[in-house]
């Protein structure tokens, strides 16, 4: 078949697209810089998007190894999507390193500062200092870097061969990959992002700020799958497929949202001042975009997804995974942003947008490059004709 | 008196083909048995969407206010009580029961729902056309009106034959 | 529907729609085995010790138990999670793994869920007994009275009361929805009019109408989608018993989650225990296959490690807190008076599920049914930890005591084991133990003969 060995092939329409955005990018990241916006901010930016990019990598290729381990059929034939997401791995590792090493360590996190460092802080320092902190960055990536290397390698072998070997090994790096990023997760949220607010502390951090980008994850492969249906490409994508997809966004919302409830209710009803100072920053400072995290990750979700038909096709699904996208950029920001800016110096402006649309443009440049490099179907997975005749009884 | 011809099949996919034949013919059925869900029977046979959906949704909007409503009435008007320093209007302490109420309503008003639209219910009686049908047996259901010929009759059940159905009977 | 020929047979044996029926079925039929005669003797004495018990805890009151200021909370609160705990596998096999269209839960669902109604009675009645004044129980509900006062609604054992009502209720709804059904089945094969008549009131008039057939779809999906938060929001609303306060161990953020995991955990090492020695006893070995049994421990692998990771985090996060109670309840734990506790539940709960990494002990039914005894003993000793080392060394000193159960605890707990077995055994003579019919509606896909007629 025609559509089995189809690669996808970046028009001259949409790579200038891309150029034009990663443009903006540098533009922005450049003006913000003349134009006087502090440091802080500029570094919480870069962090924020690195992060969330990184984050939506990890979780592209946490859905293929998740569905892998599960034996899933369906999955097959939007699996190299979520290879396609992981490619943004490494880059997100390098931006990362060079944000942390020129100036942005010092200016995120509190810990650096040697000399002023109070009581508190001194009982972590044995945890929060640089030099342990690159140690467990370079340790992360490795690992992230090598499995999903593994992975890919041998999905394109079992796809140019069809010896199940391949399939074999790909299953057993996907079991360690999950179990891996179950751990690295949670310690590089510490590190990155819980260690901002350093005299501060919440055991369920990790597998918070993990649900938030699950369901963003799951955001944006249906929305890089509705686009490249649109261009033509994934026609062997039928309604069953997106249904699965949309409930799995509808379900991870809740589920995120009740993460947040569960931080949030516990920490106000013990009200312990330590705990609840987090919280008080951002009611005070935070408030309009504490709240609105709130409706457009889970409200917005919730009601538009509840009934059948809406998880079924584009009309509804891809809207509301737009918003999604943005409402967990939004929570990344109010995790980030309060302890590294402070309510007086931060906003939505410039540095907020145009990084983010520079970020977009990256990241789907390494997407599309991925998904160039192979055939778009992987017509020798062992099981792809059960994707590929999908139909579900319910 | 009502009188019903049935007959069987044996496989579900045979009974599937065979409806279709039937509705070609024009038949009417009037029920189909089936052991478990017949995957594509709701289509063959023209069933609407279930509205118990519907019943679900209500049900649970209805619990969600009156488990919040009447957890604020009583701790902001009825008797308010200083609870551990916690204000009256406590929303993040009204939110459990208020969606355990949600779940209890959208479930109890579904399956009463359920049990009435299908008049099923303890005591109930079922009006069993083949003890097998619960088996192994996929019936097919045809109402015979009283005033109908002998002739009618034996066309019906030469369109059963013809649609690859066992054991055609008559029966009061 | 395509099945790819690399998946496990669910249904061995190249059965017919018949043949699923008679097997199923036939051992409600006949008089029970002796095995099965000996194991509600014993269930039935342990009852007896419960039933003593019980009578000496409403008798002479809570000053029966070995509860005392510093710990107010023993075994009674223990069992009462362990239990909750458990009954939630049969909630997430019914609900969750039906929304994630896995087939094989076709075979265990109907049990499971008996076993769910069956663990919630057991836990319900420690909240009853720990009032002492049991008859006085319905304080608890919100009811229009002369004293002007409703319940406390900013209590988390409150909220509890409306999580396990609204359980069981919802638990019960949807396993008798389902079982109907098979009722009707029951009912048509019955020989004697006893039989015919009760399954016939029981079967709600059920007759396999398509009609009929769909509506039961839609409901059990929607009580499924249900369910599902249904059942995470019950063991999450126990957890905020003890994480809405302010004792280190007990007030930490990531408790909802992980007692969630744990639950589904023991819950599903439970329906390993009772599952393995069904399909022996009742011969339904083809049904409830290896590759259930292989299914349902890599499930006790994945909340097995979500527990282990949980523990590894709290550890951390503990040190890294820098406050020294935190610090210290921790450190209590591994090294203090209660330290053969802890280490019991951690080579329980993190060692043991580790195991079912090898394939072949994933397969191997003896070595599950073993591991499966020792992660619902290494949960018991979680909920044990968490309850009584926090109680027991919190913020004062001087305060500082040990707690220790009595014969009166330990038989009240003995006793819930006797209730729960004795009614397991009666439901496994009542009722179809597996789900007729939907065996029968994955049969073509996923039995081991890929087209089937029923032709003899």
């Amino acid at each position: 078949m025609v559509m089995e060995n189809q690669k996808f092939v970046l028009t001259k329409k949409l790579s200038s697209l891309i150029y034009g955005m990663i443009g903006i990018g540098i533009l922005s990241l450049a003006v913000s810089f003349f134009i006087g916006t502090g440091g802080e901010r500029i570094a919480a930016n870069l962090l924020l998007n690195t992060y969330y990019f990184l984050a939506l990598g990890l979780i592209g290729l946490f859905l293929v190894t998740v569905h892998t381990i599960a034996e899933s059929g369906w999955h097959t034939s939007i699996q190299r999507i979520g290879e396609a997401m992981s490619s943004f791995i490494p880059v997100a590792g390098v931006l990362m390193l060079l944000l942390f090493v020129f100036g942005g360590l010092h200016l995120l996190y509190e810990w650096t500062h040697e000399d002023h460092l109070d009581e508190i802080l001194l009982k972590k320092v044995a945890y929060l200092n640089a030099p342990f902190f690159y140690v467990r960055f370079a340790a992360y990536f490795a690992a992230w870097i090598l499995l999903a290397h593994f992975i890919r390698k041998y999905s394109l072998q079992l796809d140019e061969t069809g010896d199940l070997k391949y399939y074999r090994k790909f299953r057993i790096f996907s079991a360690i990959f999950v179990v891996t990023l179950a751990i690295t997760s949670v310690t590089s949220s510490w590190d990155w992002l819980m260690s901002i607010d350093a005299h501060w502390f919440s055991t369920l951090y990790g597998w918070y700020v993990f649900s938030s980008m699950l369901a963003s994850g799951t955001a944006v492969l249906i929305i890089l799958l509705i686009v490249l249906r649109r261009m033509g490409y994934m026609a062997h994508v039928n309604s069953e497929h997106i249904h699965d997809l949309g409930k799995y966004l509808f379900g991870f919302s809740i589920f995120w949202a009740y993460l947040w409830f569960s931080q949030y209710m516990l920490i106000w009803y013990a009200n312990i001042p330590e705990e609840t100072v987090y919280f008080y920053e951002r009611h005070k400072h935070f408030s309009t975009i504490f709240y609105v995290n709130l409706i457009l990750n889970f409200v917005v979700p919730f009601f538009a997804l509840m009934t059948r038909d809406s998880k079924r096709g584009s009309l509804i699904l891809l809207p509301v995974s737009v918003i999604v996208f943005i409402g967990h950029w939004l929570d990344l920001y109010q995790l980030i942003m309060p302890g590294v800016v402070g309510g007086e110096e931060s906003g939505i402006g410039i540095p907020e947008i145009g990084i983010t649309i520079g970020f977009v443009g990256l990241f789907l440049f390494f997407v599309f490059r991925s998904l160039a490099r192979a055939p778009m179907v992987p017509k020798n997975h062992p099981f792809y004709k059960e994707s590929f005749e999908y139909h579900t009884q319910y | 008196m009502n009188k019903y011809i049935t007959a069987y099949y044996l496989d579900e996919e045979d009974l599937l083909k065979g409806i279709g034949q039937m509705k070609a013919k024009g038949l009417k059925i009037l029920d189909v048995l089936t052991p478990f869900p017949v995957h594509g029977i709701d289509k063959a046979l023209n069933m609407r969407r279930s509205r118990l959906t519907r019943v679900a949704f209500v049900a649970g909007a209805i619990g969600a206010v009156l488990g919040f409503g009447f957890q604020a009435w009583i701790f902001t008007v009825d008797y308010p009580l200083n609870i551990g320093g916690k204000p009256f209007f406590a929303v993040p302490s009204f939110m459990p029961v208020a969606f355990e109420l949600t779940v209890l309503f959208s479930a109890f008003a579904m399956v009463i729902a359920f049990f009435v639209s299908n008049k099923l219910g303890p005591g109930a009686k079922a009006l069993i056309h083949d003890e097998r049908a619960t088996d192994d047996r996929f019936l097919v259901v045809v109402e015979v009106d009283d005033s109908l010929a002998d002739e009618n009759i034996k066309e019906i059940e030469l369109a059963l034959a013809e649609a690859g159905a066992e054991g055609i009977t008559l029966k009061a | 529907m395509y099945t790819s020929p690399l998946r496990e047979p669910l249904i061995r044996g190249n059965k017919n729609y018949k043949q699923v029926t008679d097997d199923i079925l036939s051992p409600m039929a006949g008089k029970p085995s002796k095995y099965w005669y000996a194991g509600i003797t014993l269930a039935g004495i342990a009852l007896l010790f419960g039933a003593w018990a019980t009578f000496r805890t409403v008798f002479y009151g809570i000053g029966e138990w070995g509860l005392n200021k510093t710990i107010g909370w023993g075994w009674g609160i223990t069992n009462f999670v362990w239990w909750v705990g458990i009954g939630h596998a049969g909630t997430f096999i019914s609900a969750i793994l039906l929304l994630f269209r896995q087939k094989w839960r076709t075979s265990i669902n109907r049990s499971a869920e008996a076993m769910t109604l069956i663990a919630v009675m057991c836990a319900g009645f420690f909240p009853l007994i720990h009032m002492g004044r049991l008859l006085l129980g319905f304080y608890i509900f919100p009811y229009p009275n002369t004293r002007a006062l409703w319940v406390n609604f900013n209590s988390p054992l409150l909220w509890d009361v409306f999580a396990i009502s609204t359980y069981f209720a919802v638990s019960l709804v949807f396993w008798y929805v389902g079982l109907i059904p098979d009722l009707g089945t029951v009912r048509d094969r019955a020989t004697t009019k006893i039989r015919k008549a009760i399954y016939g009131f029981l079967s709600f008039g059920w007759t396999g109408s398509a009609r009929h057939w769909s509506r039961h779809e839609t409901v059990s999906l929607i009580l499924a989608g249900l369910a599902a938060p249904l059942v995470l929001s019950v063991h999450t609303i126990v957890s905020f018993d003890f994480a809405t306060s302010v004792i280190p161990g007990w007030h930490t953020t990531i408790f909802p989650p992980y007692f969630v995991s744990g639950a589904i955990f023991s819950g599903f090492a439970m329906v390993l225990t009772l599952m393995i020695v069904t399909r022996k006893a009742l011969n339904l070995e083809e049904y409830i296959t290896l590759n259930h049994i292989e299914s349902m421990n890599k499930i006790i692998i994945l909340t097995g490690s979500i527990v282990g990771v949980a523990y590894l985090t709290e550890f951390f996060i503990a040190w890294y807190s820098g406050v020294e109670f935190e610090t210290y309840a921790f450190f209590n734990r591994a090294f203090g008076p209660y330290a053969w506790a802890y280490w019991i539940m951690m080579t329980c709960n993190v060692i043991t599920p580790q195991l079912f990494w090898f394939r072949k002990i994933r397969r191997s039914v003896v070595l599950t049914f073993i591991i499966s005894i020792f992660v619902n003993i290494g949960m018991w000793f979680e909920r044990f930890v968490i309850v009584v080392t926090s109680l027991h060394r919190d913020f004062l000193p001087s305060s500082w005591t040990m707690y220790s159960p009595t014969m009166v605890e330990v038989g009240l707990y003995v006793g819930t084991l006797g209730l729960f077995f004795t009614l397991f055994l009666l439901f496994i003579r009542v009722f179809p133990v597996i789900a007729v019919a939907e065996v029968k509606g994955v049969l073509k896909s996923s039995g081991e003969k890929q087209k089937l007629t029923g032709h003899e």
